[in-house]
């Protein structure tokens, strides 16, 4: 029982990342329209100067958190400056492939300057734990869950509470009609963009207390929110809560109680991912 | 042609709708509706907004499937037939919005109607009858050009020449006159009356009245997913229910 | 009008499709002639580069084979993939090269029939994800099998082809792309081109049109994935050596994708010219950049996308619409 339970609860705390990382997917695709195949190297770019700030300058990661946000936040606002905003009236395909190009671009410019190796960021908190009851948390767990749930309900807030967040989810809803009455969609565009990018980059940030900094860590994680906004449906940011604690905790099943977790887990969950898109596309539908 | 003989007693049916209804979650978007099409007939299907006349399209075209009810196209049950199947059944359909293939050019566009719309034709001959059809409905001048440099009538021809290279018995039309002015909207009724003179039957749903008026041999009014009322135009548009339907917009059906 | 005869059907403005066949003659002539020119001491390396430059070229214009159809997708790595360790499975089990060879690739068409039934619905983005999540599958799929079976996660042996030949190898490449071409060319001038074309740009359109749709995107999957397999089978036997993560790697889908839209997409000679171009553009920059070469494919595709999205053969067909030879 103590061992469900503590699959549970790392299935959890494992979802608050994924909710990071997919709402901010889940913004460049609801408000910009763009299914952005570079998200994941926002993150990649995130973890690496949380990395590099630590490792040059022995800044804490959740310290440099705010500064590489705001960093990768002007990043994201410049590649939809340069790039983005001249294919939004051009077909999807054209969209789809130059995102993809980005990613591409980014990840092998960081294999490129980098190399290959995985960088750890070592915290003074890194090894310590929290025991509730039966059940142990990892301390960088426990404090990257509270740092998303605080950014979460940040980023609800402005959805929800300011001008800016109304403007972006008219412009989500009506383009065409958020240009009627007065709204700037190329600013908001631009705006929703990088904060799709920032979201991606705290997601790096705790990645890389969590886990590790290295060319090729976002693309996993672009791939689970790929599959977390399909789950969710396009465009609906509460579901992709939902849709991430799905992922979180049934993956955590898979590890604990699946035998011979480790090669397979990786093709259970493409065939996840392949079986949510496929179902979709035959269910619904007449 | 006196109106209670607006369907000639020889006239064979050619698409049949038997008690078709459509749900969409707890909407009865169409409703138990029944009619037959005669051959050689312009049937038009008018109602205020919202009658359900492009969901019950979408049932005829195959678009969606009846919740229940049955369909026939001559001899053959089309009920749950996929769309390609049905135009090799002989129904073709041309979209309210047109939709030309973009990159191809005019006689591209109508070459794929020929080639895949009959069974066991090649596409040197398919490219013929292309060619034979731009010149039947005045598109022959523009055959090279690339399908999306046309004006709105020149696509409105080109949907309607695509859907008859399919060699269709029935021609479903969604409101191809929407967006055309007067003149052109009367060289659109030629057209559509020519089409008819060379056996196609047609259906057509339509908003301007004078346009049903002109062209239509008999008319189904349907209102809220019902049928109200059949008959020739006269008919219908003195009946005091299908009025009461347009409520206030009498002045419109007189037009 | 009935009475009418004599009038002309327009041809297509012919220019460019002489100029293509023309080129691609050229290319050809060329390429023949290449391991038979005086190459010197580097005549190994040189003919090595030749041959990976003809199997990106089958790679790229299969793909673009697929793309014709509306389906642009990220499988490519896995028919390379099937095409390889089918064929050094079918060797390991004593089946004689000459049938091993279109074994493994008939294999790999199979499994495109049972890849495109099931993601016959998807468009788009969608397409492309599920694409590449199948990718996936099946390289773990065959990374988890017992060692004996597949070699697991250190990969395979496989016997050099035709002897180790170079000469032989890169005539047999060459073969094999003008077999990808001759493909290529038939689906041009067939039915096939126009139910492409039509599922491409309208696919309910289509399916209105009497476009039997299943049957063509099957029919696209079978005949790039056939061809994909080759040029994997090629790649098994000439490094005589495959591991999961080096032939299943998305690079082997990034390829494909980029030279073709950098060479000119939905074209027979834009994929070609394309691969000519990037392969040899990869040799004079491999000792510059080592590490992370891809990053020049992901330059290409963005810039091909905001500037040439028509590729080097749009360059000398502006204006001109429609897919040309």
């Amino acid at each position: 029982m103590d061992l469900f339970l503590q699959t549970l609860l790392n299935g959890l705390l494992q979802s608050g990342i994924y909710a990071l990382v997919a709402s901010g997917l889940a913004l460049s695709v609801g408000v910009v329209g763009i299914v952005n195949f570079a998200h994941g190297e926002f993150l990649m770019i995130g973890a690496f100067l949380a990395w590099a700030a630590s490792a040059s300058l022995g800044i804490d990661p959740l310290l440099s958190l705010p500064v590489v946000a705001l960093a990768v936040f002007g990043v994201g606002a410049l590649t939809y400056r340069v790039s983005i905003r001249h294919v939004l009236l051009a077909p999807e395909l054209n969209q789809m492939l130059l995102t993809f190009g980005l990613g591409i671009l980014l990840q092998n410019l960081a294999l490129m300057l980098l190399g290959g190796n995985t960088r750890t960021v070592s915290t003074p908190y890194q090894a310590s734990s929290l025991q509730l009851g039966a059940l142990t948390v990892g301390g960088p767990k426990a404090v990257a869950f509270a740092f998303a749930l605080a950014l979460l309900g940040t980023l609800y807030f402005v959805l929800y509470r300011t001008t800016l967040g109304r403007q972006m989810r008219a412009v989500a809803q009506n383009r065409r009609g958020a240009q009627l009455i007065g709204i700037n969609v190329d600013r908001v565009y631009m705006l929703a963009f990088g904060v799709s990018c920032g979201l991606a980059a705290v997601a790096g940030v705790l990645v890389s207390v969590l886990l590790f900094a290295s060319p090729t860590v976002g693309l996993v994680f672009a791939l689970k929110a790929f599959a977390i906004i399909v789950m969710a449906g396009l465009g609906n940011l509460t579901g992709v809560l939902w849709a991430s604690v799905l992922l979180g905790v049934s993956e955590a099943l898979v590890q604990t109680y699946v035998p011979g977790g480790g090669g397979w887990s990786d093709a259970v969950f493409f065939l996840m991912i392949f079986g949510t898109l496929v179902l979709r596309s035959f269910r619904g539908n007449r | 042609m006196s109106a209670a003989q607006s369907v000639p007693a020889s006239a064979l049916p050619v698409l049949r709708a038997e008690n078709l209804s459509k749900r969409f979650g707890g909407l009865n978007a169409v409703q138990n509706v029944s009619f037959t099409h005669y051959a050689g007939e312009i049937l038009a299907v008018i109602g205020p907004n919202g009658a359900g006349k492009t969901t019950l399209l979408n049932l005829l075209s195959g678009v969606y499937r009846p919740s229940t009810g049955r369909l026939w196209l001559q001899e053959q049950d089309i009920t749950n037939a996929p769309m390609e199947r049905r135009c090799h059944a002989g129904l073709g359909r041309a979209f309210q919005i047109v939709r030309p293939f973009p990159e191809m050019t005019v006689h591209e566009n109508v070459t794929v109607g020929a080639l895949f719309g009959q069974r066991g034709i090649r596409l040197p001959q398919a490219r013929e009858q292309a060619y034979d059809l731009l010149e039947r409905t005045g598109l022959a001048a523009h055959a090279d050009r690339a399908a999306h440099e046309l004006t709105l009538l020149q696509d409105k021809r080109l949907e309607v020449a695509r859907a008859l290279a399919t060699q269709p018995r029935v021609l479903l039309l969604d409101e191809v006159m929407a967006g055309l002015r007067p003149a052109e909207a009367q060289e659109a009724v030629e057209l559509v009356r020519g089409i008819r003179d060379s056996g196609i039957s047609i259906l057509f749903i339509e908003h301007i009245m004078p346009v049903v008026r002109d062209l239509a041999d008999r008319v189904v009014v349907m209102d809220q997913g019902q049928v109200l009322a059949e008959g020739t135009y006269r008919e219908v548009t003195a009946n005091p229910q299908v009025v009461a339907a347009y409520l206030g917009t009498e002045a419109g059906l007189h037009a | 009008m009935s009475a009418v005869s004599a009038r002309p059907v327009p041809a297509r403005r012919p220019t460019f499709a002489w100029r293509a066949l023309l080129a691609l003659g050229i290319f050809f002539v060329l390429a023949l002639a290449f391991p038979f020119l005086p190459l010197g001491d580097r005549r190994e390396f040189l003919l090595q580069i030749g041959f990976f430059t003809l199997v990106a070229g089958i790679m790229a214009l299969s793909w673009d084979l697929l793309a014709r159809s509306g389906q642009v997708s990220l499988a490519h790595a896995a028919f390379y993939g099937l095409g390889a360790y089918g064929y050094a499975l079918l060797l390991k089990a004593g089946v004689p090269w000459g049938a091993a060879m279109p074994l493994a690739a008939l294999t790999a068409g199979f499994v495109s029939l049972l890849l495109g039934g099931v993601t016959m619905r998807l468009s788009g983005m969608y397409f492309a994800i599920a694409t590449l999540a199948f990718t996936e599958v099946v390289r773990t799929v065959i990374q988890n099998l017992p060692e004996s079976v597949a070699g697991g996660a250190n990969g395979l042996l496989v016997p050099a082809l035709l002897g180790g030949n170079s000469r032989g190898q890169y005539l047999l490449a060459l073969a094999l792309l003008l077999l990808t071409v001759g493909v290529s060319l038939a689906v041009r001038l067939s039915k096939l081109h126009h139910a492409f074309a039509a599922i491409r740009q309208g696919e309910e359109t289509a399916r209105v049109l009497g476009v039997n749709v299943v049957r063509y995107k099957l029919a696209a999957f079978f005949l790039s994935s056939v061809l994909a397999a080759l040029a994997g089978v090629l790649y098994a036997g000439k490094t005589f050596f495959i591991s999961p993560l080096d032939t299943f790697s998305l690079a082997n889908s990034i390829s494909p994708l980029t030279t073709s839209i950098f060479g000119g997409l939905y074209t027979t000679l834009g994929p070609i010219l394309g691969a000519t171009v990037l392969r040899v553009a990869e040799e004079l920059l491999h000792n510059t950049v080592k590490n992370g070469y891809l990053v020049v494919y992901g330059l290409v595709l963005m810039l091909s996308i905001l500037w040439l999205p028509r590729g080097i053969v749009g360059l000398w067909r502006r204006g001109r619409q429609g897919g040309d030879l």
